[in-house]
């Protein structure tokens, strides 16, 4: 640090503002091993693409074998034999893609684009911080997070494949490798996660703390933009879910290496808890994949639809009482697993009641774009789909919440309906949502609009083909994680509908390509991008695009809100929160696009 | 450069919780140190629920009086640590080392003792193993009981070089009243410790 | 941050006394053959007071702004939910 001189040292290394500082950074301290929060974002989401990328190879491969088991997959012969002999895919091969293609979406790409990109990219610049409050901690979550996705990914090639056990890793199933076949698969993903584990404290530490301590002054509680609540409150969670993992991890593993016996029913152990435990963490780390979402959702809508948002606070209010909400629900994943069922119906009730804050969400966005004079940019197309499709994983969710109706869809496709619905159609949608709409405050650079339009109707098409048939597989009883279908007679007259999925499917990854294609060649050759494209009122908005080391060039103050759209005042339809009153008779600062602007340029 | 540091000063009482960033993310990281062992003690409470055909009464096997005298090295050690901590917020560097120096010692006793009483038990036949079980109880005892203590002991041992860390900046006087920060979150971790320690001594050995 | 200048620290070997008397305390209700239930509440609860002795001297959550007070309360109605729910189901 330039303050390393007697007298300045302080016992942390306090970040600092933009124009307070003035080093070089040699190519390693920069783009490698940096403390920057943007950087590590930018770092975050090209591991995470990279991940995303990988679990939709995985699912590329179910698929195949859905739509045509036994039959050699194309270009499958270059797998080993312990995986695919002649291309067609084994049992212990599928039961490892399923497993991995589970764990590699929820943990490596979902909830890293959610928490680590937007959490890393946002807050600061949300809150009109320099940089997070323990800059090296953050570098050190990322640095976590990378050994734990590899060595996730070497375990598909150690001796016995990848745990093959589901990506919830049911005990005794996982507990002993003699029911699977996988020794050192399961141990390595149980390693991975438990690294996973600290990777994502270290980052809800500092996000806690970075929210907490280092607002701007000005910036009130509810004068956070919804990103920032979302994430915050993600991030308690985070805080309090993952060590419940951990502690699991570490029973089920020391069951697997050293002989204990927690989960090992013949040994006196119990296999339940292993599900209590794992649903206690599971549950509120399914809203760990969607609250974050729900921010960004706000945050563009508003945007596109150039109002503030209906009932802000009843927002963050929904977002809290869903994140509570959550810690006493797990049991709805478990009304097969003989628990009691007096403790089903506890687990009913409270499901159900969280459709009231959910529905509150819902019913603020649609009156967010009530009468707005809509902007139908691509970040607001993706808003806009995963409301509508928030909205089909929501209501199938209380079909399940139900217990009786739980009891006959338990385990079917039905499941993995409404999975992908909110996990896909929720929180894909809202990341894709995200990432066009700061893309150019990460690289400076437009992503290609005609293409990311194209992307976007291919994949709200396919999407749609692929998943919501599967509910009516589900009904008629296919069973989720399973090999082949033709082998049930029932189940082979459907045939035709999962060749149908399956086609489907290549339509969908056919999209994805032009999105990463049109990600990457943006990167370096799009358009450049002024301070404030979307003409947004937040404070990240404020400053160049990308912003300098130390984001703003000295400490912002925030006199409003950050939904001040459509102001009736003023040539423009916004104002920045950290526009002083006295400034806001002025013209925009030079770098923004006015209104004339903007609407030629979406007429073209 | 007189500029940065009135920056620095003032930065450090921006709104929020009025308590500085380290202070305060210590706090948030012994939340999720909580919830950690909430699933380790809660996986034994749960286990012996079900199953209290598998634990021994109170001493029948663990060494109780021996125990006893290391939870109150535990409980002293965390004295020494406030000690320290009160030394310094009055720059008495003296102080401040000497009590820090008594953390240490009474902390790797404790690791120590610890490791002794591992010893014997396994010794008994009391074993994580479920297969070589051979004590009284069953075998959910062994495997509950080594989790929980030796979690504890891997925190204690981190604890232990935290301080021996922070002892070698107190050397080099890096501290005074108005930088104790370091020394404060890793007494907040070593107190927080501690008074795992008293709960688990209390489930564990006692009831 | 209290304690700074020279304002009174609190009373931190009074405190020591009191957490070594209730420790030998606890072993002494383990020791003396009084009824189950009664003994595991009494542990329960000296043990409880013990940790909010550290918590609030040692850790100086009395000395702390409120809104820690709420932070650091946080986990303890998971705590009680995890529980008292995963032992229903296991009656």
């Amino acid at each position: 640090m330039s303050t390393a001189a007697a007298g300045a040292r302080t016992d942390w290394d306090i970040p600092e503002y933009a124009g307070e500082h003035h080093q070089e950074l040699s190519f390693l301290r920069r783009y490698v091993f940096s403390t920057d929060h943007k950087v590590i974002a930018v770092q975050f989401l090209v591991m995470s693409l990279v991940f995303l990328a990988l679990g939709g190879f995985l699912a590329l491969m179910m698929r195949w074998q859905l739509g045509f088991p036994g039959q050699p997959m194309p270009g499958g012969s270059v797998l080993p034999e312990s995986m695919a002999p002649g291309g067609i895919i084994l049992p212990e091969f599928y039961n490892s893609l399923v497993t991995m293609h589970g764990t590699f979406m929820i943990f490596f790409a979902i909830m890293p684009l959610l928490v680590g990109v937007f959490g890393n990219l946002l807050i600061p610049l949300q809150i009109g911080a320099p940089d997070m409050a323990f800059p090296k901690l953050n570098m050190a979550s990322f640095w976590l997070a990378v050994p734990a996705g590899f060595i996730m990914l070497t375990s598909f090639w150690v001796e016995g494949g990848a745990a093959g056990a589901g990506w919830t890793s049911y005990a005794p199933l996982s507990a002993s490798g003699d029911y699977t076949g996988v020794y050192l698969g399961q141990q390595l993903w149980l390693l991975s996660l438990f690294i996973l584990g600290f990777s994502s404290i270290a980052g809800a530490v500092n996000y806690i703390t970075t929210v907490v301590n280092m607002r701007a002054p000005g910036l009130t509680w509810f004068r956070l933009p919804l990103t920032v609540w979302a994430l915050f409150i993600t991030a308690i969670l985070v805080l309090l879910a993952m060590p419940i993992l951990a502690g699991a991890l570490i029973m089920l593993l020391s069951d697997q290496t050293l002989g204990t016996t927690f989960f090992l029913p013949e040994l006196g152990g119990e296999p339940l808890l292993w599900q209590h435990l794992f649903w206690f963490f599971g549950h509120p780390e399914v809203y760990i994949l969607i609250l974050p979402a729900f921010g960004i959702v706000s945050e563009v809508l508003a945007n596109g639809a150039r109002k503030p948002v209906f009932g802000y606070h009843a927002m963050v209010l929904a977002i809290a009482a869903i994140a509570f909400l959550g810690w006493i629900v797990w049991g709805h994943h478990m009304f097969m697993s003989g628990m009691n069922p007096v403790l089903g119906t506890t687990f009913m009730v409270t499901t159900l009641v969280i459709a009231v804050p959910s529905a509150i969400k819902v019913f603020n966005w649609l009156g967010t774009l009530w009468k707005g004079n809509i902007h139908f940019h691509v970040p607001f197309l993706h808003a806009a789909a995963f409301v509508s499709l928030f909205i089909i994983g929501g209501l199938s969710g209380i079909f399940m919440a139900a217990a009786p109706v739980d009891i006959h869809i338990h385990d079917t496709y039905f499941i993995v309906a409404h999975l992908h619905y909110v996990l896909f159609g929720g929180s894909l949608f809202a990341i894709f949502a995200g990432i066009t709409f700061w893309f150019p405050k990460m690289f400076g650079r437009m992503m290609n609009t005609l293409w990311n339009r194209v992307h976007f109707v291919g994949t709200f098409l396919c999407y749609n083909l692929v998943f919501f048939p599967m509910h009516g597989l589900g009904i008629e009883g296919m069973m989720r994680r399973l090999y082949d279908p033709t082998q049930y007679g029932w189940l082979a007259e459907l045939q035709p509908w999962n060749v149908f999925i399956t086609y489907a499917v290549f339509g969908l990854v056919t999209f994805q390509v032009v999105f990463f294609v049109n990600f990457f060649l943006s990167i370096w050759t799009g358009r450049k991008a002024e301070a404030n494209p979307w003409r947004a009122n937040s404070l990240e908005w404020s400053v160049p695009s990308p912003p300098p080391h130390g984001n703003f060039m000295a400490m912002p103050t925030v006199y409003r809100g950050p939904y001040e759209y459509s102001t009736p005042d003023g040539e423009e339809d916004f104002i920045l929160q950290s526009a002083s009153p006295r400034e806001s008779e002025r013209p925009p600062s030079d770098g923004t696009r006015s209104r004339a602007a903007l609407n030629e340029e979406e007429s073209t | 450069m007189s500029h940065a540091a009135a920056v620095h000063e003032t930065r450090r009482f921006m709104p929020g919780f009025g308590i500085y960033n380290a202070k305060l993310g210590i706090w948030v990281f012994l939340l999720s140190e909580v919830m950690f062992f909430t699933s380790l003690i809660g996986a034994y409470i749960i286990l012996r629920f079900a199953h209290p055909e598998q634990f021994a009464a109170p001493g029948a096997v663990l060494n109780v009086p021996l125990t006893a005298i290391n939870t109150f090295v535990l409980i002293c050690s965390s004295v020494t640590m406030v000690k320290a901590y009160a030394a310094i917020a009055q720059d008495d560097q003296a102080g401040l080392k000497r009590w820090l120096l008594a953390t240490i010692v009474l902390g790797s006793t404790f690791v120590g003792v610890q490791v002794y009483e591992y010893i014997h038990l396994v010794g008994d036949g009391f074993v994580a193993n479920a297969s070589a079980y051979a004590a009284e109880g069953g075998p959910l005892y062994g495997s509950t009981f080594y989790l929980m203590t030796g979690f504890h002991g891997l925190h204690v041992s981190l604890g232990v070089l935290a301080l021996a860390w922070i002892l070698l900046r107190a050397m080099r006087g890096e501290f005074s009243s108005k930088r104790l920060g370091g020394v404060e979150a890793v007494g907040l971790y070593w107190h927080f410790v501690d008074l795992v320690w008293i709960v688990l001594f209390t489930i564990v050995y006692l009831i | 941050m209290q304690g700074n200048g020279e304002t009174a620290h609190p009373p931190y070997l009074f405190i020591w006394g009191v957490l070594a008397v209730l420790m030998f305390a606890k072993v002494g209700v383990s020791l003396v053959g009084m009824a189950r239930w009664m003994s595991v509440t009494l542990l329960v609860m000296i043990s409880f007071l013990s940790a909010l002795l550290v918590a609030l001297y040692y850790m100086h959550l009395r000395f702390e702004p409120r809104k820690l007070w709420v932070l650091a309360a946080i986990p303890l109605p998971l705590i009680v939910i995890l529980l008292a729910l995963v032992m229903q189901d296991f009656r």
